[in-house]
């Protein structure tokens, strides 16, 4: 039974990552369609910040946690304006591949003007101590990773329901030209959407630095890969979709770690992508997707 | 006799004269071209079959395919556990399960062997491809990436992963890969130009109206995904026959990027895109690497830049995504560049 709880908080804190990261995924394709791969550079920007932070010798754990959650929003914000504006009303597909284009570019940037090689971030090692609580052992920082997406999730919730601007976004995702219509400036939205990514991106980026410990122009391609999946298997572009499909995936992850016999360890991977293939043959559009019929005018 | 259409007589036009630039650029190789110039050609024009192959799913269906460099591996790892000797094999793979290091097959037979494998498994991965549209259909390609890169990784006893599986014959050279990739210029022509083609760039623009005239998507979607397929197949059978030694690395992201860069520089609607897109790149990025070792150029001494020719490969797909989506070509293809229509 201990092992059954165990295992469970496990997958809940894979998953609360994975939330985390497909929220943010979630909330720009909503509104634009964009698939934004560069996501996962937004977190490298952060992991950077970072570094920049140890080797001006700030050691201050507030300091580096929020330059590079403002970090993150900043390049978030940047993109938008540099390399997301040309396609704003292009196809989904003409979204995706400049985002892999952009995506591209930065870590490249990153392996030229930083280093190809990882480099070690020290100033959050403190956030993860073992935990026991009744027998169960716990990280910290799974603790943190999985109150802090609560958090995150209930104040997204707020800002869509109760701001102005948050409903701007929510009816931005329905229909645009008509936001538009009613007199809120497009550029605003969109903005703010990024912004909210941006920050998602550098609240994950904590956690991933605090876990791995290095940073390296590599560092989000794997998680965000994994977000993108949990988007489109929650519902591509709704945002309890995108928490649904972390969890999913959290738990899907957990139960192939525990169940694989140790042989076939280096097949984790494989077998997630292929339940998540299957899960799209079977919901085409996602579990939580609404119907919709091809051809219907949206 | 078969009576051609219109677009057909000018597609096989068009198929002509790309034939005359690749003979051309191969011939101009084979007598000027040092050992590594050779070599740079030809890993250019496998890459050329590896964007065909492409464009025949993703310029006809318009559907994002990132699984291209999995089927190339499967059609090169194919043939070469069939055409390496066995007593090479025995070294190598010297656990290599259901008898698989005790036989050798010759060149040709090999090489059918691995397209009907690759047919059979494109074809069984279709079926459900094939009903998914947009990204969904984009991500299951992507899963059919990872899941084979991770056969490819975890079954060291057959492919030897990261490894180098070594000891294929050399069976190919420069002519050969000119020839197959005249035949897949011609082949990628034909079918755009054939009734499924025109039927399945139909659906692409409009997949309701087209259902509705009574298209029959799902079918010409498969037909479209196995015959890329197989041309993947081919380009891999061809790295293979010409390098000697393969490994899993050659078969992921960085080459599906790369091959995706060319096709959409070029215009992934177009044939004649697809060659300009792949051979552009080729030798562009060939002139980055250059300028990446940091050279002397006009007596100013740069620094070394790894990574110039990443940056250079991603802002060319930024590019031409918010400068001209449909690339270069857009809906031209060659021969139209000389001929006025005149209807």
């Amino acid at each position: 039974m201990e092992y059954v709880i165990q295992q469970g908080l496990n997958a809940l804190s894979f998953g609360a990552e994975y939330a985390l990261l497909a929220l943010g995924l979630a909330i720009v394709f909503s509104i634009m369609g964009l698939v934004n791969f560069a996501h996962g550079e937004i977190i490298a920007v952060g992991g950077y910040t970072m570094v920049a932070f140890a080797a001006l010798a700030i050691g201050n754990p507030v300091i580096v946690m929020a330059g590079a959650v403002i970090a993150a929003m900043l390049a978030s914000l940047t993109l938008e304006r540099v390399a997301f504006r040309p396609v704003r009303k292009a196809d989904p597909t003409t979204g995706l591949l400049t985002a892999f284009g952009v995506s591209i570019v930065l870590q490249n940037v990153f392996l030229m003007f930083v280093s190809p090689r990882p480099i070690a971030v020290t100033s959050l090692y403190f956030l993860d101590w073992p935990i026991e609580i009744a027998g169960i052992r716990l990280a910290s920082l799974q603790v943190f990773e999985t109150l802090t997406t609560i958090v995150v999730i209930v104040a997204l919730m707020l800002f869509l329901r109760r701001t102005v601007l948050g409903l701007a976004v929510r009816a931005a995702s329905l229909d645009f030209e008509m936001v538009r219509l009613t007199g809120i400036k497009a550029n605003r939205v969109f903005a703010m959407a990024f912004l909210i990514s941006g920050l998602l991106a550098g609240l994950a980026c904590i956690f991933i630095m605090a876990r791995r410990g290095s940073v390296d122009p590599h560092l989000g391609f794997d998680p965000v890969l994994k977000a993108f999946v949990a988007c489109v298997v929650g519902g591509f572009g709704s945002l309890p979709g995108a928490v649904l499909g972390g969890f999913l995936l959290g738990a899907v992850e957990v139960a192939m770690l525990v169940m694989l016999p140790q042989s076939l360890g280096g097949m984790t991977d494989a077998f997630v992508f292929m339940i998540v293939a299957l899960i799209l043959i079977w919901r085409p559009d996602g579990i939580l997707s609404p119907a919709i019929e091809k051809g219907d005018k949206l | 006799m078969i009576r051609l259409s219109q677009s057909q007589r000018s597609g096989l036009v068009g198929a002509a004269l790309l034939a005359a630039v690749l003979v051309v650029i191969g011939v101009a190789t084979l007598y000027f071209g040092s050992r590594y110039q050779i070599r740079l050609v030809y890993s250019a024009y496998v890459n050329l079959i590896v964007v065909l192959g492409l464009q025949v799913f993703m310029g006809n269906a318009r559907i994002t395919n990132l699984s291209h460099s999995a089927f190339m591996g499967i059609g090169a790892y194919a043939a070469a556990l069939c055409v390496t000797p066995e007593n090479i094999k025995k070294i190598s793979l010297p656990a290599a399960p259901w008898g698989l290091a005790d036989f050798s097959l010759d060149p040709v037979l090999s090489a059918a062997i691995a397209i009907v494998i690759t047919a059979v498994l494109a074809f069984l991965l279709g079926l459900f491809i094939v009903r998914l549209t947009s990204i969904g259909a984009t991500i299951v390609t992507l899963a059919v990436l990872v899941i084979v890169h991770a056969v490819f990784l975890y079954r060291t006893d057959i492919f030897k992963g990261n490894q180098a599986f070594f000891g294929i014959p050399q069976v190919f050279d420069l002519g050969w890969v000119v020839g197959i990739a005249i035949l897949a210029v011609v082949v990628c022509r034909l079918f755009r130009e054939s009734r499924w083609g025109i039927q399945l760039r139909a659906s692409a623009d409009d997949e309701v109206g087209a259902a509705a005239m009574g298209v029959q998507i799902y079918k010409l979607r498969l037909i479209a995904w196995v015959l890329g397929a197989v041309i993947l197949a081919v380009a891999g059978i061809c790295y293979a026959y010409f390098l000697g030694t393969i490994s899993a690395r050659p078969f992921y992201f960085n080459h599906v990027f790369l091959t995706l860069a060319m096709l959409i520089l070029g215009g992934m609607r177009t044939v004649t895109g697809a060659v300009l897109g792949t051979f552009l790149i080729s030798f562009g990025l060939e002139g980055v690497r250059y300028l990446e070792t940091g050279p002397v150029l006009l007596g100013i001494d740069l620094p070394e830049a790894l990574g110039l020719s990443g940056i250079a490969l991603g802002a060319v797909i930024v590019l031409t995504m918010a400068l001209r989506p449909t690339g270069i070509m857009g809906n031209r293809e060659i021969e139209t560049l000389f001929v006025r229509k005149t209807f």
